[in-house]
Order: structure tokens, then C-alpha cells, then sequence
């Protein structure tokens, strides 16, 4: 009971200066009016908001659509020069909860509106994990998962609309992703995704895993190395399309101003396995080769507002100059007003099997407006 | 065999004895957005950190690669100082999410923004927009110019390796003490050197050097980009070079990270000089710490308006 009645007594004097501290004041503080808090309040939690607006002028000399399709949208009709409305990407970034934060990519072209990507990847996994879900270009290659503003040439290599995707390999699903403890970059990469690579497929069960490796040469120049493979399913049973992919990227960077180097390609592999042949007897299936096909190239950036390129590729061929392999030279040349838009001219001289060839000119205006958000290396 | 054991036992119990020690002097590892940030945690931080700079003295630190191997360095970062108000958003933000480091995100324990730690200068009060160059909304992020600044950087460092290091807070605050009686005594220097020279005028490249003019008592008559980021049109150039005349422009300051040309053109029409300073710590020999880059910006900048 005395023990008690101390205990009491401590805490009644531990007590004694909170309750003074915590006298109330008289009154209540004067308003602020229409200053009371933060006016500014919404826009503090609007998401990065931007959009990226790309418009081609194309001409070519032979009537790709016929001789080389499969290789992305930026061609016109035969010896008429065209202009293209190819895109506005709206681009919405922010974090959702202290979990994840969302990336959502929409483009709209004169023909459909897309969503490109719409993900969300975790913020805090130990053990350097990162899981991404939502839709998403499929980590497969480098330039797969480069969004075109990002290109330094204005259209993409034949090999990658031939043997990946007509467009962007991507779909729906999730991928984990684990950054090893190394002292390089060593990630690895693995998604399960629907992926619907041409227009005449339905969407399907892709598995995807990449490695990229980046080491440091110098404190000038990095070289990249990626290895991608992907799997398939292709609707009947055992039919599978099997992707392979390597891509090397090396960049030289001069730290003390804005010029750089970067030589980079990429090859692809394909097989389709026991895939039916929707024009033969029942039973029969598509050949089973690999087909390949690779680009290379390099780009100098030369200071702020120039960079030039140039780049070789070969692909095998397709539509009625099939089959062969078709090959194409172009060279790129690159103004940059400011950091928000880019003229380029680009040239190609397309061969294409059996000895006929083709010359493409493409000139391309893109401007972004809004908080757009730096790109990965 | 049994001398085998005996050895392996020995090799065992070293390596046993090393863990403590080891443990013990594992330092704070602090990564910097540049390298005026890591002199300062270098100078608070002493032998119980080590410090790496993501970005090199010569570069100019609003355009570094996002090179993959940085998220390397950041992956195992226990604190990470940046600069803010919008310096590093070109490069920064993906290296951060490729880390894998969920405690260097921006508000994060392990995450100190320099920026709020000092009053900023510069920050647009009407409507803002791109038309105005590549201008940075959250004000003038070249706060490090200042001493009186980079005092308020490094007491901010000094508090966050205390709340992170909670065995080193005597240790980084005494670093501090010493630091700052360090720099008050070259500051008196400084302010010796350039007290005559109060109000010269002089022009920069690009808005750099806000912070050094409020503290040095100098002035800008202008800058050579029309707008920030925006290349200068000869027009433009003329416009300074008749300015120079007509308010006894004294000099054209250029941080090495940047082309000269133009500064050359109008330092040779305008009669005035043309002087090159490093721009940060480690942009150029000589600058190698915060009391020597300052003391470098103090000398070529008074020499070159006196």
C-alpha cells in the first residue's frame, strides 16, 4: 500500500510540468483568410506531367509497304513525299503510396489511342529486389524498352520489326528484378507478360529474362553487355516462338563537357517451334530455322545542340522481296534547339534481296512540353 | 594433420579477431551528387566516413550520364547528399530507383537535400515558363560558391551523421567547430582581398555565381546566355560588350565547363578580362578542397576586376 501510495506521489510530481506546460492560451489565433494554408496544396500532388509530340516528313523511292513491311510506320506511298503524324506521348509519373511509385505512358496517334506502359514498381524490397506490374515494354534488348524520343535515329532497325515485335515487344504482367551484389552492374530481370508481338496474333504467355552487366573501362567510357531470351506460347498445344537476343552498348563520355560517343548494336534470334501453318495441311507447321538478324551503330554527340550517327543493319527480308536477307545503311543527323526539342535528318539506302534497292529520306521534329523525367543510361 | 588443424584454428581465431575490429571501424560510406558536397562531408565526416562523389569537379553538374555504374555506388550508400532545387533531375532520379536503396529516396533518413539547409537566391516569383530558358523554378541551386553557405551545408552534414552515427556526434560536431574556424579565418582573408573591389561589375556564362556576389559584395552586370541554357547570338554578345562600356564591366568569370568563345569575343571587344575558374571542388589542380576552391574563386575573380 505505501509502495503505491510513492508510486503515486512520483508520478503526480513527474506530471506536474507537462500540466503546467500545457496551460491553453486565450483565444484562438487570428485566420489567415484565403493565405490559410497552402494555396498551392493540389499542385504539390500532381503527378510529373508531360507530353512529347513527334511529326515525320518521309519519302522513299521504292513502295516499302509491299517490299519491306513489318519494320515500324515511318514510310509513305512510293516517290511521294508524306508527312506523319506519328505520336504525342503523355507521360504521367508519380509515387502512389510509400510502396510504389507508377509510371504511365499513353500515345496517341491519328489512327488509336495506346497505352504504351502503365506500371507500378516498388520503392523499398530489400535484398535488391524491384517488382514491377501493370503493362510494360518487355526487358528484352535495349532499345525495346527505349521509348522513341529516346532513339538517336528516327526509325528502328528492320531486324527488331522482322523478328521481335512489329512495333514494341510488351504486354500485361509482372517481372521481378534483382540488382546482384557485385562490384559492377549485374541485374537480372525476369517477366511473365501477355504479349501480342504482331497484329495478327492473339495475346499469349511470354516468359522474358534479360542480364545486364555494365563495367566501367575508364572513368571516361562503360560497356554494356545484355543477354535476352524470351519464350512464347503460340495458341496450339507445344507451339512455342523462342527469342534470343544480345546487345552491346559502349559509350565514351569526355566528363568536362557535353560530347560523347556511343557504339551500340544488337542481334536477334528466332524460332518458331511446332507453330501450325495457317496455310498448309492440318499438321503442318511453320519452318523451324533461326532467323536472324543485327544492327550496329554509332553516334557522336558532338555538344549541346549536334550529334551525327550512322548505322548498318541486316534483317531478313519480308512482304514479296522475301526471302533473302534485305540490308540497309542510314546516317543520322541531329539539331538539338535545348534540351526540349530535336530537327533530324536521317538517309538510307535500303538493298534488298535479289539486287534491287530502295533510298528513304526522313526528315523529324519532336518537342516535349512538362516535367517529362530523366531516362535511364 | 594435426599442424594443419592447429593452422586452420589460427587462421580461424584472426579471422575471428578481425570481425570486431572490423565492425567497429566500418565508416559512415557517404556519396555526394558532386564534389563540392564531398569536401564538405570530408571535412565534417574526418576518419569516420568515406566519400564518393557521383560526379566529377570538371562536369558540369547539370548534365552528368546516368551511367548504371553510379547506382553501384549509391546501391550501398548510408547517406547520399545532393544539391537540389532541380540540379541533378536529369540524372539522379533513375540512378536512386535503380539503387535499389529504398532509404536514399528523396525525404528519406539516409537522404539530405542540401538545398534546404541554406536560404536559396534567385527563385522566379512570376510565371514561369520555358520560353525563359532552362531555368530552375525551385531558385539557384550554385549555393556552394558561398562560404557563408557552404558553412550552413556542412553543419547540416555534421547534424545528419549524428542522427545516423549516433557514436560520432561529438566527434562530427568537433570536426565541424574546427572546419568552421578554418574557414571564418581564410573568410577575414577573402573579405580583405576583395573590400576594395565592392561593387565592381563583372559577367558569368550562366547564373553560377548569384551566391559568391551576395557574399563578396560584387555585382553582375549580366550573363552571356540570353536566357539560361540558351547559346548566345552575336546580338546578344554586342548588347554586353556596349554594356560593358557603359558600366565599367570588369571581367567575363566562365566556369571551365564551358566553351569560351563567346566569353573570349566580348572580353576582346569589351576591353576586359576574361577569367576562368574552376567550377566546383576538383575542377581543376589546386582546387582539391573547399578552403582551396573558394580561395581560387576569391583570387582570380578579385584579379580579374581589380
Amino acid at each position: 500500500m505505501q509502495r503505491k501510495i510513492v508510486q503515486w506521489c512520483v508520478a503526480l510530481a513527474l506530471a506536474a510540468p507537462a500540466v503546467v506546460r500545457a496551460q491553453p492560451q486565450e483565444g484562438s489565433p487570428p485566420a489567415q483568410g484565403g493565405a490559410g494554408g497552402n494555396p498551392l496544396a493540389r499542385l504539390l500532388l500532381m503527378p510529373d506531367l508531360s507530353a512529347i509530340t513527334s511529326v515525320t516528313g518521309v519519302w522513299n523511292s521504292h513502295d516499302v509497304e509491299a517490299l519491306s513491311p513489318e519494320r515500324g510506320e515511318v514510310f509513305g506511298p512510293e516517290g511521294r513525299p508524306e508527312f506523319l503524324f506519328r505520336e504525342v506521348e503523355l507521360g504521367l509519373r508519380a509515387k502512389v503510396d510509400p510502396y510504389f511509385g507508377a509510371d504511365i505512358f499513353i500515345a496517341f496517334t491519328p489512327e488509336e489511342v495506346d497505352v504504351e506502359e502503365a506500371y507500378a514498381t516498388t520503392l523499398a524490397l530489400p535484398a535488391g529486389l524491384q517488382l514491377r506490374a501493370g503493362k510494360f515494354f518487355s526487358p528484352f534488348g535495349r532499345m525495346n524498352q527505349q521509348h522513341p524520343h529516346a532513339w538517336e535515329f528516327v526509325d528502328t532497325p528492320l531486324a527488331r520489326g522482322r523478328l521481335l515485335a512489329e512495333e514494341t515487344l510488351s504486354g500485361t504482367g509482372a517481372s521481378v528484378s534483382w540488382l546482384a551484389p557485385t562490384p559492377w552492374y549485374a541485374q537480372l530481370e525476369l517477366a511473365v507478360q501477355s504479349t501480342a508481338p504482331y497484329e495478327d496474333l492473339p495475346p499469349d504467355l511470354t516468359g522474358v529474362g534479360r542480364l545486364l552487366q555494365y563495367v566501367a573501362l575508364s572513368e571516361r567510357t562503360t560497356v554494356g553487355l545484355g543477354l535476352s531470351a524470351a519464350r512464347r506460347r503460340e495458341g496450339a498445344p507445344g507451339a512455342l516462338r523462342d527469342l534470343g537476343g544480345v546487345d552491346v552498348h559502349l559509350r565514351y563520355r569526355d566528363p568536362g563537357s557535353r560530347r560523347y560517343l556511343t557504339v551500340q548494336g544488337e542481334l536477334y534470334l528466332r524460332t518458331l517451334r511446332d507453330v501450325p501453318d495457317p496455310e498448309g495441311a492440318p499438321g503442318d507447321t511453320l519452318d523451324d530455322a533461326v532467323e536472324h538478324g543485327w544492327w550496329a551503330q554509332a553516334f557522336w554527340r558532338q555538344d549541346a545542340f549536334l550529334g551525327y550517327g550512322v548505322r548498318y543493319e541486316e534483317a531478313p527480308a519480308a512482304g514479296v522481296a522475301a526471302p533473302g536477307t534485305e540490308r540497309r545503311a542510314s546516317a543520322v543527323l541531329n539539331w538539338f534547339p535545348s534540351e526540349f526539342s530535336r530537327v533530324a535528318l536521317q538517309a538510307s539506302y535500303d538493298r534488298l534481296p535479289g539486287g534491287r534497292d530502295g533510298v528513304e529520306g526522313l526528315v523529324h521534329f519532336e518537342f516535349g512540353i512538362g516535367a517529362h523525367g530523366a531516362h535511364p543510361f | 594433420m594435426t599442424r594443419l588443424m592447429k593452422r586452420a584454428f589460427a587462421f580461424g581465431a584472426a579471422l575471428l579477431a578481425m570481425v570486431p575490429a572490423a565492425a567497429a571501424a566500418a565508416p559512415v560510406r557517404v556519396v555526394t551528387t558532386t564534389e563540392g558536397l564531398a569536401a564538405l562531408a570530408r571535412e565534417v565526416g574526418g576518419d569516420r566516413v568515406s566519400v564518393e562523389s557521383l560526379s566529377r569537379g570538371v562536369a558540369d553538374p547539370h548534365y552528368v550520364d546516368a551511367n548504371p555504374m553510379l547506382a553501384v555506388k549509391l546501391r550501398k550508400a548510408d547517406l547520399l547528399l545532393d544539391v537540389g532545387l532541380d540540379l541533378e533531375a536529369g540524372w539522379l532520379p533513375p540512378l536512386v530507383a535503380q539503387s535499389r536503396n529504398a532509404e536514399i529516396q528523396p525525404g528519406g533518413k539516409r537522404r539530405l537535400t542540401t538545398a534546404d539547409a541554406v536560404q536559396v537566391l534567385d527563385a522566379p516569383t512570376g510565371a514561369v515558363d520555358r520560353s525563359l530558358g532552362d531555368l530552375h523554378p525551385g531558385g539557384n541551386p550554385h549555393f556552394l560558391t558561398d562560404p557563408r553557405r557552404g558553412l550552413d551545408v556542412a553543419a547540416a552534414i555534421a547534424a545528419r551523421l549524428g542522427e545516423l552515427d549516433p557514436g560520432g556526434k561529438e566527434a562530427y560536431q568537433a570536426n565541424l567547430a574546427a572546419f568552421r574556424s578554418k574557414l571564418e579565418a581564410a573568410m577575414a582573408g577573402w573579405r580583405a582581398t576583395l573590400g576594395p573591389l565592392q561593387g565592381r561589375k563583372l559577367f558569368t556564362h550562366h547564373r553560377t555565381l548569384s551566391y559568391f556576389l551576395a557574399w563578396s559584395g560584387l555585382a553582375s552586370a549580366g550573363e552571356l546566355e540570353p536566357r539560361p541554357g540558351v547559346p548566345p547570338p552575336p546580338s546578344h554578345l554586342a548588347g554586353l560588350v556596349k554594356l560593358a562600356k557603359a558600366q565599367e564591366v570588369k571581367a567575363v568569370v566562365v566556369e571551365n565547363y564551358y566553351d569560351a568563345r563567346s566569353a573570349e569575343t566580348v572580353a576582346r571587344h569589351a576591353g576586359v578580362k576574361l577569367v576562368r575558374i574552376p567550377g566546383d571542388v576538383g575542377g581543376e589542380r589546386g582546387a582539391g578542397s573547399y578552403l582551396e576552391y573558394v580561395g581560387l574563386l576569391v583570387e582570380r575573380i578579385a584579379g580579374g576586376v581589380r
